[in-house]
């Protein structure tokens, strides 16, 4: 088991200094499926956030610690953010097409990484797609607008994309919340198949979904990491009596 | 990757670029008016009526009288006008298509030509008097502040809470009242605001006034004669041919220019005080 | 209960009052097309629709009146000043969404929107005094010498550079629409989901193609709503253009050539209409106007409107 992200004494500060991270250390391993799980306002998403620093989009956020990936701390000045980010891929909660064709969402990546040639674009879009469990729903519509899919569809299409670029890692913020059972299972699936190829840290609101396709779960709680083991340690041996009450329904 | 990254660079340079071009012209466009103009504000200017053309020395006291009673007088026709039907379309309209339509109407309207409105008081008010008036110029006027007026109040009241009047119907007022008492209270810094931009606005209009107010050389307060403006004396007096009368326009362009800056900055002023934008 | 139907007949009559008012616009702009249309009749009945759009005469002493060099006039104006403000305005918006410090956003837009309140005539009276030298003396001279040299394209800068011209009017009447575009454009860029940048933010992608790839196609409709307004205002605008472009009834050759346009036409010559039939060609150019502008500016509303609604 190889770590992949070493999180050391992380802090981190909203405009206004709102401290909502804490002395975060955690490890995550390559080819798991991390899960962070808290109730909502303990900083898991925020956390997410991190490790493509999404927060540098906005003015007035402040990091401490460190996050080191590929032996280097990505929360340096010196990181080439859009080579982090095509590193580390995100799917949001919501789905998130841009407004193009299906086709052109996923090539729009892969364009940007420089691929040009046209039946290179074609297969990896196709790899993509079949990647993501995708293809045959959308294969004979691929040039048609990706805003006429259904959301468990386009949320596919979003993870799709996110594999098209091949990252190492994929970041989920609460991948299903906005989906049906069905869609919300589908998805399930996929993320659990992907991790033989990529490293997947979600967040989630909902405790059985991190107990189903997890390896390894973080709880937190006002912006504390208050316990991270392996998610069969964290469901049914917890060390700490907060996490023990939430994963047991207590409160949250 | 890096040509990416240069692209992207080179990109929000230009961009950064294009608001400077902006900015330079407000700058310009501004600077050079306070330039010219300043040295043509003295005491004559405000107070002494137009020598003959040609000869130096005069005023333009005719013109300012003028164009404040023209502007007053739009201002009274523009602004009740303007809020009450906003009034229509934020509360007893509300849940009619016809309101959308109106707003909607109001909104094109205030981009429509000001000059077509000018042909338009024409004929219904300047050709059936048969004579040019300071009142056809204030009607103008007036009629290009009501969509303004109307559409600021509409946005101001729906941003009122509608729990707000809820709790004021629930103590037995009438819907009048609630809108007069309450809801208008509310929106008062939101109207008051609109309604002195579109003061701004119609103070440097010249177009609706060329074919309606006209022109006049002599000093007048009878709405019901042709009347002077700074706007249109700026006008007739760039395009003469007399170093004295560019002069002139020049303080009138520097007067009128300072009014609608320091109007238009303040009612921003008051906006984002209250609304905190 | 007399106190309750008392109200009742004045919160009525409340209602009625503020919708007598509200109507009052539909009113007005039915009432403005019809007095134009009244009065624009006995031209329209002598020299009928094609005769008086195609035909280039103007001539008030034989009473022959043509509209088509101030409606050239018109169209090479607004057309040329939208194309030197559109992408001057689209990178002024992507400045103040996407760009600009926060200390900065503010002050800027502000100062864009200033210049949509200096009033027209100001922008007429600097054009002449200030802006009309400078183009006859250096930026005429220079497109002359460098654009003027090539051929066939090069006939638009043909001329003496005077700097009371159709250039110098579209220059300023640029400048003029410049805060209309933008601050639509702002507001469309605005309404693109932050999420949606974010994802492709999330694919690696630099801000420019973010701009570019994502905000622009996502508030192209918006943006295209900016633009037909910015048109609307500058075809109806008079004085600034009035001041520089001299009253001249020709279909101009060249960018350097004096011209008219409807509004110019209107301003120079309405009070001076001696008769009938002159005053009634001048109503037909205001109704032509009127209908031009009423129409784009009707386009441009129902885009920015099913973009607002997105």
């Amino acid at each position: 088991m190889k770590p992949e992200i070493e999180v050391r004494n992380l802090n981190f500060y909203y405009t206004g200094n709102i401290h909502v991270l804490k002395n975060i250390n955690m490890t995550v391993y390559k080819n798991r499926v991390t899960a962070l799980i808290g109730p909502s306002g303990c900083g898991k998403t925020t956390l997410l956030r991190c490790f493509n620093r999404m927060h540098d989009l906005y003015a007035g956020n402040k990091y401490e610690g460190e996050i080191i990936f590929q032996g280097r701390n990505i929360l340096s000045k010196e990181t080439d953010l859009i080579e982090l980010r095509s590193k580390i891929g995100m799917v949001f909660q919501k789905p998130t097409p841009f407004p193009m064709s299906i086709f052109e969402n996923i090539a729009y990546g892969l364009k940007l990484k420089g691929i040009k040639n046209k039946s290179e674009l074609k297969d990896r879009v196709e790899t993509a797609l079949k990647d993501a469990a995708l293809w045959d729903e959308v294969k004979d519509k691929l040039y048609s607008s990706a805003f006429g899919l259904s959301g468990g569809q386009q949320q596919r299409l979003c993870i799709a994309r996110a594999l098209a670029v091949e990252p190492e890692i994929i970041l989920f913020d609460e991948p299903t919340s906005a989906l049906d059972p069905i869609s919300t299972a589908k998805i399930e699936e996929l993320i659990v198949s992907l991790k033989e190829r990529i490293t997947i840290i979600i967040v989630t609101h909902n405790m059985q979904q991190a107990a189903r396709i997890s390896n390894w779960t973080g709880f937190m709680m006002l912006g504390e990491l208050i316990e991270y083991d392996r998610t069969e340690k964290i469901f049914t041996v917890p060390s700490n009596k907060l996490t023990e009450e939430y994963v047991t329904g207590r409160f949250g | 990757m890096k040509r990416r990254k240069i692209v992207s660079s080179i990109a929000l340079f230009i961009s950064c670029l294009t608001a400077l071009w902006g900015i330079f012209w407000l700058f310009f466009i501004i600077f050079d008016v306070l330039r010219h103009g300043i040295s043509a504000i003295n005491f004559d200017l405000f107070f002494k009526d137009p020598a003959p053309p040609g000869q130096p020395g005069g005023g333009l006291r005719n013109a300012f009288v003028g164009h404040i009673l023209i502007t007053l007088c739009a201002t009274l026709i523009g602004v009740p006008i303007g809020i009450l039907g906003g009034t229509f379309l934020a509360e007893y309209g509300r849940k009619y298509k016809i309101s959308k339509f109106i707003s909607n109407l109001a909104d094109i309207m205030v981009s429509i030509p000001a000059i077509i409105v000018g042909a338009f008081i024409y004929s219904v008010i300047v050709k059936p008097l048969g004579h040019f008036s300071g009142w056809a110029g204030g009607v103008a006027l007036g009629i290009i502040m009501i969509p303004t007026v109307l559409r600021t109040t509409e946005n101001m009241l729906s941003l009122i809470p509608w729990t707000l009047r809820e709790a004021a119907f629930a103590l037995g007022a009438p819907y009048y009242k609630v809108i007069i008492q309450i809801v208008y209270r509310g929106a008062s810094t939101g109207i008051l605001t609109g309604v002195i931009l579109a003061i701004a606005r119609v103070t440097g209009e010249a177009a609706p006034l060329l074919f309606t107010a006209f022109n006049n050389a002599f000093f007048s307060i009878n709405m019901n004669e042709p009347m002077a403006s700074l706007t249109v004396t700026i006008f007739q007096y760039a395009m003469g041919p007399y170093e004295e009368w560019h002069t002139q326009a020049w303080g009138a362009s520097f007067m009128i220019t300072v009014f609608i800056l320091f109007t238009t900055i303040l009612g921003r002023i008051l906006i984002r005080r209250r609304y905190k934008f | 209960m007399s106190k309750i139907s008392k109200s009742k007949i004045k919160d009525f009559m409340f209602l009625i009052l503020t919708a007598l008012t509200a109507f009052s616009i539909i009113l007005l702009v039915s009432g403005i097309f019809l007095v134009l249309l009244k009065e624009s009749l006995p031209a329209i009945n002598k020299f009928g629709f094609k005769g008086f759009v195609f035909s280039t005469e103007w001539d008030p002493v034989r009473e022959i009146f043509g509209a088509a060099p101030a409606l050239i006039g018109t169209l090479i104006t607004a057309s040329l000043a939208l194309l030197l403000a559109v992408p001057v305005s689209i990178g002024i918006a992507i400045f103040i969404t996407e760009i600009a410090p926060p200390f900065l956003k503010t002050p800027v837009g502000t100062a864009i929107e200033l210049l949509a309140a200096i009033p027209s005539i100001i922008y007429g009276m600097w054009g002449l005094f200030t802006l009309a030298p400078i183009m006859s003396k250096y930026i005429e001279p220079f497109f002359q010498s460098t654009i003027g040299k090539i051929p066939i394209v090069g006939k638009i800068f043909e001329g003496t550079p005077l700097g009371v011209d159709l250039f110098t009017a579209s220059v300023i009447l640029s400048i003029m629409i410049i805060p209309f575009t933008a601050s639509i454009a702002r507001d469309s860029f605005n309404l693109t989901p932050s999420v949606l940048k974010e994802s492709a933010y999330a694919i690696g992608a630099t801000k420019w193609e973010v701009v570019k790839d994502i905000v622009l196609p996502y508030s192209k409709i918006g943006v295209l709503g900016g633009v037909g307004l910015s048109l609307g205002r500058a075809l109806g605008e008079t004085m600034a253009v009035a001041f520089v472009l001299g009253n001249l009834n020709q279909i101009p050759d060249s960018l350097l050539d004096a011209a008219a346009t409807v509004t110019v036409k209107l301003a120079n010559e309405f009070t001076e209409a001696d008769k009938d039939i002159y005053l009634s060609a001048l109503y037909y150019l205001a109704l032509l106007l009127f209908v031009m502008s009423f129409a784009i500016l009707a386009l441009a509303k129902t885009f920015i409107v099913k973009a607002e609604r997105r």
